[in-house]
Formats: structure tokens, C-alpha cells, sequence
């Protein structure tokens, strides 16, 4: 029987069925940091998550705001030389700090990946104006008037809807979702 | 009886099957843990289990699913009951508004949804291991 596993161990573990290098792999020579297009945004780079999963320092890895502003352009995994799927962390550490309920507060990123999933669920579609409104406050009234401008914008040549459209056959979509996590009748 | 009974549990949160281990030995079982599906099934093959407590969100999504259904086809391992104990609802709560999880994906299981009261996981566990013994004592 193994012994508890360790954070990054547990890293290790969600990620099992990757295709390519565990995270124990890397060899710190930084190529995902540099090539990052949202590195600037991270308080901690690409780089700095793996050798902090590495050293396994649970809570600054968790409260960090890096997989949260990953973009998923997947330059790292392509340019990794060490051959590690570093886009693929990102997801996977998204999916920790979400099933543990632990993630830095204050980002928009856990709820927003929620109201999506529940809205996907709901609809079949996604529909922006109900998606955006509960964020428009959140980055200031510098971005809520850029938003509303981009927004009128997008209304005036017939690009965003005032009501959602609704999928059709959704009772099929419905049926396909429960036959993949076939627990509990889809609302 | 239950001293000789082993029991797996397949769970990717270690904290949380520290705990259930640990109500688990002290009722008396012996009990494995593998904290990921692959090991999991590994474990399965290589020794016999009476029970396996099952958790559902693991690896890249609820790759508990792909477990039971790897059971299910598999005419010995079908046969093992399955306490599945998840915290799903919590998770994906907007797929099952008020409504209860369907508790039936293999023949054999039963589910508990996390937290875990410590009686309530013993009685499953002892129910469903004597449900086990029914099955096998008829054929």
C-alpha cells in the first residue's frame, strides 16, 4: 500500500493519463516562459509553477493566478524540450483547485468556467450577454464602457442577440450528456 | 468475518482517503488505496477485492465513469460490489438541480455522496458486502 502521496504526487496522479512527460521531467531551462504570450500577467511564470509543484509547495501553487490566465495556445507543450504537456497542467490544475474548492480569490476564472459549463448544460449554446453581465463591474468603469461600446457595437450590425437561442432536439442533447456521466436525470 | 475482508479504494484525494480509510480499518477491514484510475485497475487485477469504494471525478473529468464501465465488461471484476462516493453534485450541482444521482451503474453498487458520515459509509459498506455474499451463496 502506497504511502500518502505527496502534491505533487497528486499532480502526477491527475495527469496519469497524459501522453507525454510527467511534470518530474522538466529540466528548468524556461523555454514555456518565454514563449508564453500572458507570462507577464502571471505572478509566477509557467517555469516557476512546475518547480513549485516540484518542491511541492501546495498553497502558492493553488493561490496562484498562472493556470488561470493560461490562454491554452499551447506554445509551451509545443516548444517543451523536455516534452511535457504544460497546457495540459494548466487544465489539470484548474480541475484541483476546482474539485477542492481552492482557488485564489477574486479571479473570474473558476466562476466563469462554472456559469459556461451550466449555461452549455442548460442551453446547448452559449449566449455572451448573460455570460458577461455578472463581470462588468469587475475590472472598473474604464472596461464597462469599453465593453458597452464593443457591445453596442456588436448589437447595431445584428452580432449579439437579446435572447438566447435554444438548441434544437435539445431532449437528444440531453440524452448524450447522460449517457456520459449517466448519474442523475439532466434538468 | 470482516476481519479477513479487503476492501480498494480509488480516490485521487489522499486527505480524504486517509479519512475514510482510516473509519474503514478501525470497523475492522483491511483496506488498499490507489489514488488513480490506471493504478486502480491495476490493483483490481492483481488481487482479490470484496469491496471497492469508488470516487467519480479523478484524471481528466469523471474518469470514475470509465472505471465502473471497465468493470462492467469484465465477467470476474463485474462481480466485486461497488460503494461509489462522490462529491459530484457539488461539482457539477447544475446537471442534477434537486434531484437525486442515479445510484445504478453496475449491478452491484450503491453510492454515497461526500462528505461522508462515517455510520452511514459503514452501514453501505456492510450492506452491500453481505449483498455480495447473498449473490454469491445463490448461484
Amino acid at each position: 500500500m502506497p504511502a500518502k502521496p505527496s502534491f505533487s504526487r497528486e499532480i502526477v496522479n491527475l495527469l496519469y493519463n497524459a501522453e507525454t512527460n510527467p511534470v518530474e521531467s522538466c529540466i528548468q531551462c524556461g523555454t514555456c516562459s518565454s514563449t508564453c504570450p500572458v507570462a507577464d500577467f502571471m505572478d509566477h511564470s509557467p517555469r516557476n509553477i512546475i518547480a513549485l509543484i516540484r518542491a511541492d509547495l501546495r498553497k502558492p501553487v493553488l493561490s496562484s493566478n498562472a493556470f488561470w490566465y493560461c490562454a491554452s495556445c499551447y506554445q509551451c507543450t509545443v516548444r517543451c524540450p523536455a516534452g511535457i504537456d504544460i497546457a495540459g497542467m494548466m487544465y489539470g490544475l484548474k480541475r484541483y483547485s476546482m474539485w477542492r474548492d481552492h482557488f485564489k480569490k477574486g479571479l473570474i476564472g473558476a466562476d466563469f468556467s462554472r456559469r459556461f459549463a451550466r449555461m452549455i448544460v442548460k442551453n446547448g449554446k452559449s449566449f455572451e450577454p448573460a455570460l458577461a453581465t455578472p463581470y462588468l463591474f469587475h475590472y472598473g468603469l474604464r472596461a464597462f464602457l469599453y465593453d458597452a461600446r464593443n457591445a453596442l457595437a456588436l448589437f447595431v450590425r445584428g452580432r449579439l442577440p437579446f435572447f438566447p437561442k435554444k438548441l434544437k432536439r435539445s431532449a437528444k442533447f440531453r440524452k448524450i450528456l447522460n449517457r456520459i456521466i449517466p448519474m442523475g436525470r439532466v434538468a | 468475518m470482516s476481519q479477513e475482508t479487503r476492501l480498494l479504494i480509488i480516490d485521487d484525494d489522499p486527505d480524504f482517503v486517509e479519512g475514510i480509510k482510516s473509519i474503514l480499518e478501525s470497523a475492522g477491514y483491511l483496506v488498499d488505496a490507489a489514488y488513480n484510475p490506471r493504478a486502480g485497475l491495476e490493483a483490481l487485477k492483481a488481487k482479490p477485492y470484496d469491496l471497492l469504494l469508488l470516487d467519480i471525478m479523478m484524471g481528466r473529468g469523471a474518469e470514475g465513469i470509465m472505471v465502473a464501465r471497465k468493470l462492467r465488461k469484465d465477467p470476474i471484476l463485474s462481480q466485486i460490489p461497488v460503494l461509489i462516493i462522490t462529491g459530484l453534485r457539488e461539482q457539477i450541482a447544475f446537471l442534477f438541480p434537486g434531484q437525486p444521482l442515479h445510484p445504478h451503474l453496475l449491478p452491484v453498487d450503491e453510492l454515497v455522496e461526500k462528505p461522508v458520515e462515517p455510520q452511514l459509509l459503514l452501514e453501505k459498506v456492510s450492506a452491500l458486502l453481505e449483498l455480495a455474499a447473498k449473490r454469491k451463496a445463490e448461484k
